[in-house]
């Protein structure tokens, strides 16, 4: 793909710097263990592991591509093979649900220790294959893998805040929030604080201004489409979605309820509890569906987006070659094509050439009558029927308004795995399909 | 201090009020002993004497509009609404945050102790009497008994022993419909307002004349005298230049159009696609190797006839107008397009048969 020179001068340069970070970083860790003196057994692992890391980094330097350490030929191929958008999304889900379930492991400072020098290890073992290389330091995605490290470690920090209050509310003592309630002044404290942050910032702006520079492309012509062409980072997961709906419910419609969804939140909470302080075992309903929105149908969306989708959006393995010619069967029909074609056996109700306007629309409407049930039953019966069984407490509590606006927002936001699903396992493209009026769902 | 933050705005609105009325009746005392004000103001307030914060504001601004500032208000507010209640803990902190007492170093009512010293003030002083016991700021729970223990006196008596310094009498305004015209009138500052209210007049005219001009000729920007776009109908060659199963893509990138040979609905005809995608308007390529249109952004493919069969687009590519004009040539017709999905490929206008 790229030449050896610019292998060895970029890539192999870059990853010296970073496995040398790494080292430092674990050096300081294991000095501070020392320090602590209950510790001698980490901070000997830490020092050793710096040791290693010292080591890659003198071989990534050595300016020679077959010293720079890399991950097996074998274990890229088989993650190539492997990967797609139902091992992704089955992955990632699974890694989160471990995550969420035993979290009270994971928030142990040494376990995240431990995970985030893995994936250190790994994304610089990953980033020798001059395939990954080229997409994880493609100035445009550089952003967004300081994004997972940056996220991983808020979720972190939250997790394990909530994690010591849980433990602490059910041993009957007052949340850490209560405990240390010292409060500073805006000035000097917070305003100092603020200013350090702003000149840091500054300077790591123009830094990366400077070493990253954004990409100058030819001037945009309406008829000539960068192949892949991304929307901005941000956006990725809107751009996914829009592979399994039509633009006006992927691109206006779910936007605009994800907006009204988090107005609408404060209204619809009714747990006066975790109000100040952070709990996990005192608002699981919110904390799950709101990690699931923000997690599973967000981050990992554009996550997909940026890395895995290349060349005519096509998926591709991390460690893939990025062709487009590559050939994917992603043929798919609409569900009146598949109820009356393949099941009923008869061709597709149509209206007559000279039919009026209200017999085509009535003929419209037979065609997509079985959308038109599975949908009306969606979002019409199923929130009285969640009302009467899983949801009763929350309608006792809730009332009918903010319940049925609770349910119908939770059954609008999973019409996106739900319609990915069925992509994936029926072929499925649309439920509703009126291209007449544009109106597909 | 909990709930005298938790104080509403319309509470302090009311207070301000009550307090504005009793100000108003005891004006003749707060003129005429004013000379303690400033000091007050300006030194720490004395803890043994907490009505010279309550009745500052209406001694250091005497009335002069009959209307006081907002922090005077929000200060008045304060002091009032321990007044009913008698809630003695009520008046050393506002004293403490008021603006005007300028960076009073602490409210620390037992360090103060009524003596009125000028203490120099530099930053530091400053700082470290805020890092110190006494906050201004915030204030834990606590911190709360000690700061309201030196309990002043019930803010009832500020009205007797309000410090102020001579001041010329003035007029007191009685209550009137100051909105009526004819108020504004009678006084002096009718003439002011009236001037000033006619330039304003004036200005705005001119400000909505000058928008309406500038709408105009935004508006006219819509519609330029020259338009650099390629013309709608335009000739591509003749017939012969078109073989059978081939898909032209010389015309991209001028005119947005594949010229395509092919069989469709077994009728072998050339028609000329759009090359606009139907999902998102993005511009599909067409990969010789598949035998398929296959669009970059979201994954839309389409057959050679430009039928949708892969990815999210909704429907198939849409058709422009394609005719043999009077000396042979194929002419496509940009201002017209035949969608399928309206049956609109039937139409002759549609196609030209090979």
């Amino acid at each position: 793909m790229h030449s050896n020179g610019f292998f060895l001068n970029d890539v192999a340069g870059f990853l010296g710097g970073y496995y040398a970070f790494i080292a430092i970083m674990n050096g300081i860790a294991a000095l501070v263990l020392w320090r602590k003196k209950d510790a001698g057994t980490w901070a000997f692992v830490w020092s050793v592991f710096a040791g290693v890391m010292m080591i890659f980094a003198s071989l990534a330097l050595s300016g020679s591509k077959s010293m720079v350490p890399i991950l097996p030929e074998a274990i890229r191929g088989l993650v190539n093979n492997l990967s797609g958008p139902v091992l992704y999304t089955l992955g990632t889900t699974g890694i989160l649900v471990v995550l969420y379930v035993f979290r009270k492991f994971f928030v142990q400072p040494m376990v995240a220790w431990t995970v985030l020098n893995v994936s250190l290890l790994l994304l610089g073992l990953s980033m020798a294959d001059e395939n990954f290389a080229a997409i994880v330091m493609k100035p445009d995605n550089v952003p967004i893998v300081g994004l997972v490290y940056l996220l991983a470690f808020f979720t972190w920090v939250a997790t394990k805040q909530a994690v010591v209050n849980d433990e602490r509310i059910k041993q009957g003592l007052p949340v850490m929030e209560k405990v240390n309630d010292e409060k500073v002044l805006v000035w000097p404290d917070l305003v100092y604080t603020e200013l350090i942050c702003m000149i840091a910032v500054s300077a790591l702006l123009l830094v990366w201004a400077i070493f990253l520079p954004a990409p100058l492309e030819e001037p945009a012509s309406s008829v000539k489409t960068p192949n892949p062409s991304k929307a901005p980072w941000y956006f990725l997961g809107l751009q996914e979605m829009l592979v399994y709906f039509d633009p006006w419910y992927a691109g206006v419609v779910l936007p605009s309820l994800v907006v009204f969804g988090l107005m609408a939140m404060p209204y619809l909470d009714f747990n006066k509890k975790g109000n100040g302080y952070y709990s996990i075992e005192e608002r699981k309903f919110s904390y799950l569906v709101w990690q699931f929105g923000f997690f599973e149908l967000w981050i990992t969306l554009i996550i997909l987006g940026t890395f895995l989708r290349g060349p005519n959006w096509n998926f591709f393995g991390p460690f893939e070659y990025w062709t487009p010619y590559k050939v994917e069967v992603l043929n798919n029909v609409d569900l009146p094509q598949m109820f009356w074609v393949q099941w009923m056996d008869q061709p597709l109700p149509r209206a007559p050439q000279d039919a009026g306007v209200l017999s085509q629309i009535g003929y419209i409407l037979f065609r997509e009558a079985p959308g038109l049930l599975i949908m009306g039953a969606y979002l019409v019966v199923l929130p009285p029927l969640m009302a009467v069984t899983i949801f009763r407490r929350f309608y006792a509590k809730m009332g009918f308004i903010r319940y049925m606006v609770m349910s119908n927002l939770m059954l609008l936001m999973l019409t996106l795995p739900l319609k990915m699903a069925l992509r994936w396992t029926l072929n499925l493209k649309y439920i509703i399909s009126i291209p007449e009026f544009s109106l597909n769902f | 201090m909990a709930e005298k933050k938790k104080m509403s705005v319309a509470d302090i609105l009311a207070a301000a009020r009550a307090d504005k009325q009793s100000v108003a009746e005891s004006e003749k005392p707060a003129t005429e002993s004013k000379t303690e004000a400033p000091d007050a103001g300006v030194n720490e307030l004395p803890a043994s004497e907490p009505p010279a914060s309550a009745t500052k504001p209406a001694a250091s601004k005497p009335a002069s509009s009959g209307r006081p500032s907002v922090q005077e208000m929000l200060a008045m507010a304060r002091a009032g609404k321990g007044n009913p209640a008698s809630e003695p803990k009520a008046t050393p902190k506002p004293a403490a945050k008021q603006p005007s007492a300028k960076k009073t170093a602490t409210a620390k009512p037992v360090a103060v102790d009524g003596a009125k010293k000028n203490v120099q003030r530099d930053t530091a002083s400053i700082l470290a009497a805020a890092r110190s016991g006494a906050k201004p700021g915030p204030v834990s729970k606590a911190e709360a008994p000690a700061l309201t223990k030196p309990t002043a006196k019930p803010v009832a008596k500020k009205v007797t022993k309000a410090p102020s310094r001579p001041v010329p009498p003035r007029p007191i305004r009685e209550k009137q419909e100051k909105s009526s015209k004819a108020a504004v009138a009678d006084d002096r500052r009718g003439f002011l307002s009236y001037t000033v209210g006619s330039f304003m007049a004036v200005g705005f005219t001119a400000l909505s004349a000058t928008g309406g001009l500038f709408s105009l000729g935004l508006a006219r920007f819509f519609f330029p005298n020259v338009l650099a776009e390629p013309p709608s109908r335009f000739k591509v060659g003749s017939k012969e230049g078109f073989p059978s199963g081939v898909v032209e893509t010389k015309f991209v990138a001028q005119y947005g159009v594949w010229v395509v040979n092919a069989d469709f609905e077994g009728i072998q005809q050339i028609y000329a696609l759009k090359t606009v995608c139907t999902h998102l308007g993005c511009t599909p390529n067409w990969l010789e190797a598949e035998q398929k249109f296959k669009c970059p952004c979201h994954g839309s493919g389409f057959y050679k006839d430009g039928i949708n069969f892969e990815g999210p687009a909704p429907r198939p590519l849409e058709r422009y107008a394609i005719s043999i004009a009077d000396d042979g040539q194929l002419e496509i017709d940009k201002s017209k397009s035949f969608q399928e999905e309206l049956g609109q490929w039937n139409d002759p206008a549609s196609y030209v048969t090979a």
